[in-house]
């Protein structure tokens, strides 16, 4: 089983930071333009939200887990409610390997593998480093063109 | 060659498009003439005339700018006044041809075609109007070239058409008296009850309890009876004529009062069938069955292109379904019996919040309640008998080719998922769920009726069983798929439809059935 690239503990935390510089803007706006609240609820509301948000991280982190199996794709995540997923080789559509702007800064990639499934539509392993995400996307390339074309006509 | 649209269409759309404009303008301009006299009305007139005229341009020049063509492998679409758009779609992915015509439509004998394939969130290509002649004509076409047969349209004898099921008056009957919807009347009588208080109000003080509650009684029937009658209407309206035949390896369905109804399902492309009932409609021995395909947009399922048998008794529908997809006689494992008490903690927390939450309002209001805030606490002593029920309801089965699952108690369905249609196997356990070691196994599939979560899910199941169940839905997905593609030998020995497409990722392939493969081990 392969854990993720440490470093997407950064990523995520400076999502979660992001999210809590937004709450703690609109906490702002509602006390200044709607309720009166006390001078500090702007600041309680991003501390709150910022150690919430890094302590998922760090425990997302530590739960993470993806294997490439001989036929199947599978993952392990989730905090809250632990979510197991097998992908087998033979539903995969597409696969993109994909770098937001975060991951870019602090150098690193994500595999987006996608199904014609309503719901896993697209299973996302994040935390690689970029050679790691192109390597993963062309392996699953070829083990699910491997699986579809496995002396088929 | 090309074809164009009902000549009477531009005539219809202006009519259906421009009869809410002229309702929205005259709410708008009669505010206008209000404030600004005679000349604003004036005014309003004249922008309204123009309003129209842009409209019949628009859709005369849709009319004559919209233009298809059914050739041997694609649907070409030209259309757009503004912006073209050429659009062409492989018939061996068309899912679905559904025609639906209204009261007045099929006055005029025009109808409105959509074609359906698994991709988009949206109905891929629609009509709107052709002939209905032309419409059906299309809808025999597209099946005809998706079985690969060649040669001209006309003169070919019709192939037959087998008559799986037809719907009698008096079923319709019955499923009128069974479309009984148990949530209105609950959420009737919550409205009611809430304005108990400015009812009791009106009603004179000193007329004693006896007149009240037999007030009450009377409000409670009415709900009933009206509840009842919706439901009736609706599924009658749905339902009427309902017809299910079997051509070649096609479904196609007509039902519908007002609105007609007419669409097809190929059988290869079936995701999963469904078979629902409730309380009510197990005591008779009935229930209904309902037939996804990966076509369907999310949210478009209850709009009327979705197939199904409304009400059949139980062996009939589960004797259809199984000509459909042979799967047996499920005998299903309940979950642990733990779990019973897993529910009956839940009921009870969720009974505790809202008497908890009736104790604010109470607090808030000052006693406006129609009851005392403690009045949900006695319902705590059902708390055992409903988790006993949603536990007894609840199981899966993992047949020789299909994967079923049972859930739900007042609305109970069953789904039969094959193990080639299987996309993902997804194992959750919840932070409650760890406590009781138990997960739940889903098997996603590309049929899009699952979106809102009843995918084929066996729930609560503990833990071991979750593991093999997760390894053993992926590896018989693996093998069926084998076989169902000629991979394995035991299939290669059948001869695949010619033509098909193996490659095809979504539908599976050809229909050839490898029976004689040993896919059933574990």
């Amino acid at each position: 089983m392969n854990r993720l690239h440490p470093r997407v503990r950064v990523v995520w935390a400076v999502q979660a930071a992001t999210t809590a510089v937004v709450v703690g803007l609109v906490v702002f706006a509602v006390s200044r333009f709607a309720i009166a609240l006390p001078v500090w609820a702007p600041v309680a509301a991003f501390a709150v939200f910022l150690v919430a948000g890094v302590g998922l991280a760090l425990l997302r982190y530590r739960v993470w887990r993806y294997e490439v199996r001989d036929d199947a794709l599978y993952l392990e995540r989730g905090v809250f409610t632990r979510v197991r997923t097998v992908v087998p080789f033979v539903r995969i559509q597409h696969v993109d390997s994909s770098r937001g702007p975060v991951e870019r800064l602090v150098g690193l990639a994500s595999t987006v593998v996608y199904t014609a499934g309503s719901r896993g539509a697209d299973v996302m392993v994040p935390g690689l480093t970029p050679d790691g995400a192109d390597d993963l996307r062309e392996r699953l390339k070829r083990l699910a063109i491997r699986a579809e074309g496995e002396d088929a006509v | 060659m090309s074809r164009t649209l009902s000549s009477l269409s531009p005539a219809y759309r202006v009519v259906e498009r421009g009869g809410s404009i002229v309702f929205t303008a005259l709410i708008l301009f009669s505010g206008a003439s209000a404030a600004f006299g005679p000349a604003g009305g004036l005014v309003g007139v004249v922008l309204v005339g123009l309003a129209l005229l842009a409209l019949i341009a628009y859709e005369v020049a849709y009319f004559r700018r919209f233009e298809y063509d059914l050739g041997a492998d694609t649907l070409d679409i030209r259309s757009g006044v503004i912006s073209r758009r050429n659009r062409e779609i492989p018939i061996r992915r068309v899912q679905n041809v559904d025609i639906s015509r209204n009261v007045v439509q099929r006055f005029l004998g025009i109808a409105a075609v959509d074609f359906e394939t698994a991709g988009g969130s949206e109905t891929e290509a629609s009509l709107r109007f052709v002939d209905f002649e032309e419409a059906k004509r299309l809808q025999r076409e597209i099946g005809r070239l998706k079985r690969g047969v060649e040669g001209s349209e006309e003169g070919e004898p019709e192939p037959p058409a087998d008559e799986l099921f037809a719907l009698t008056s008096r079923e319709l009957a019955l499923v009128g008296a069974l479309s009984f919807d148990v949530r209105i009347p609950g959420l009737l009588f919550v409205l009611v009850s809430g304005s108990l208080p400015a009812v009791s109000s009106v009603v004179p003080t000193g007329s004693g309890t006896a007149i009240v509650a037999l007030g009450l009684v009377a409000v409670a029937l009415v709900v009933l009876l009206v509840s009842w009658v919706a439901g009736a209407t609706a599924a009658v309206l749905n339902y009427y004529g309902f017809r299910l035949t079997q051509v070649e390896d096609e479904l196609q369905y007509e039902r519908g009062l007002l609105r007609r109804y007419d669409g097809s399902i190929p059988l290869d492309k079936v995701q999963t069938l469904t078979v629902v009932d409730d309380p009510l409609k197990r005591y008779f021995g009935f229930a209904s069955l309902r037939i996804e395909t990966a076509g369907y947009a999310p949210g478009s399922g209850e709009s009327g292109s979705e197939a199904a048998v409304p009400l059949a008794r139980r062996d009939r529908v589960f004797g259809l379904a199984n000509r459909i997809e042979s799967f047996g006689t499920p005998d299903f494992h309940r979950p642990p019996k733990r779990v019973r008490r897993r529910y009956a903690v839940r009921y009870l927390l969720a009974l505790g919040a809202l008497t908890v939450l009736l104790y604010g309002v109470e607090a808030v209001t000052a006693g406006a309640l129609p009851w005392p805030p403690y009045a949900p606490v006695p319902l705590a002593l059902l708390a055992p008998v409903a988790a006993h029920f949603k536990w007894r309801h609840r199981g899966y089965w993992l047949g020789e080719r299909h994967f079923v699952t049972r859930n739900g108690f007042l609305r109970r369905r069953v789904k039969v998922v094959p193990y080639y249609r299987i996309q993902t196997v997804i194992d959750s356990r919840t932070i409650f769920q760890r406590r009781w070691n138990v997960a739940t196994v889903t098997a996603d599939t590309a049929g899009s009726l699952s979106l809102v979560g009843s995918d084929a899910a066996a729930v609560d199941v503990a833990d071991a069983d979750a593991d093999d169940l997760r390894a053993t839905l992926a590896t018989r997905l693996r093998e069926s798929l084998a076989a169902r593609r000629g991979w394995t030998d035991a299939a290669a020995a059948e001869a695949p439809v010619p033509g098909d497409d193996n490659d095809d990722p979504v539908d599976g392939a050809d229909d050839s059935e490898a029976d004689d493969t040993n896919h059933g081990a574990a």
